[in-house]
């Protein structure tokens, strides 16, 4: 992004934490999610249907969690201190519903050297924790971050 | 379910391993980045399609395959490498396997790997997704 400052791979400290702001998951995000993937499962779509399911109502995609809090983590990290995505590994442990309220909390748990030289690989540690502190994803994400110019 | 039409479904039963699916394309615009840029509220450049836009659209394409869908009960996670940046004008289309399935008390795991292709046949992202699938009633 333009306009800010660029931090390089050595300016990223090992063990570094960022909490992002709240979201509340609406049902327009579902809906949108739904169209935008053509994602239409009955756990996302039919109320109806999800009354009578383990969960009770609608649940959000969890790709759709996964694509918010991407959204939410970049809010607070410095400027393109995470750089493109590498890699994912990432668990889905309960269910977002409608209403919940979800943030991220992301560390930097591994600085590792890059296929190039002139690119560093950073690995954040994430959790995504709803409202009453369950944290109902994690995972770790790999990102390709340049070194500072010699 | 009174009243729902009835439908053909897959069940972990019916799963078959190491059979590939292959999806039809889908082409990447504008559209999808500006849809997935208000979403997540994060801005995008234009001409470029966010990183998650792909492995999101994959898992609508799989619904298209020529196969009752597959009574999938919750994702339960995945691990996937960006091997590839897309841009506006590609066409993506996404080829699953399953390569093992394993039967719980309730329902099924099963574990699929993806890859998403380019219109030249590149990959340009793919993983394995691991998904809790439910088994036939019993009638």
């Amino acid at each position: 992004m333009s306009g800010e400052p660029v931090v390089y791979f050595e300016d990223i400290q090992l063990g570094e934490q960022y909490t992002s702001p709240g979201r509340t998951v609406t049902e327009a995000d579902l809906v949108i999610f739904a169209g935008l993937s053509g994602d239409y499962n009955v756990l996302h779509t039919d109320a109806e249907h999800m009354k009578a399911s383990l969960f009770g109502e609608r649940i959000a995609h969890g790709l759709l969690g996964l694509s918010i809090q991407q959204g939410l983590l970049d809010r607070v990290v410095p400027g393109q201190a995470v750089g493109p995505l590498a890699a994912v590994k990432w668990k889905f442990k309960g269910p977002i519903k409608i209403g919940d309220t979800i943030h991220v909390e992301a560390r930097v748990s591994a600085k590792k050297d890059g296929e190039q030289p002139r690119v560093g690989l950073i690995t954040l540690e994430r959790r995504v924790v709803n409202q009453r502190g369950e944290v109902v994803q994690e995972g770790e994400t790999d990102h390709l971050v340049g070194r500072r110019p010699a | 379910m009174a009243g729902a039409p009835a439908e053909r479904r897959l069940y972990f039963e019916d799963v078959q391993t190491n059979v590939p699916l292959e999806t039809p394309g889908m082409t990447l615009t504008e559209t999808h980045a500006t849809l997935f840029g208000s979403l997540t509220l994060t801005p995008c450049e234009p001409g470029a399609i966010p990183d998650l836009i792909p492995l999101c659209m994959s898992s609508g394409l799989g619904w298209r395959v020529p196969q009752p869908p597959l009574v999938v009960l919750a994702f339960m996670g995945f691990e996937w490498r960006f091997l590839k940046p897309t841009r506006v004008g590609d066409t993506i289309r996404s080829v699953s396997t399953t390569v093992a399935k394993r039967s719980m008390k309730e329902g099924g795991v099963v574990i699929e790997e993806r890859s998403i292709l380019n219109q030249r046949d590149e990959v340009v992202q793919s993983g394995r997704l691991t998904l809790l699938v439910a088994k036939r009633p019993s009638s």
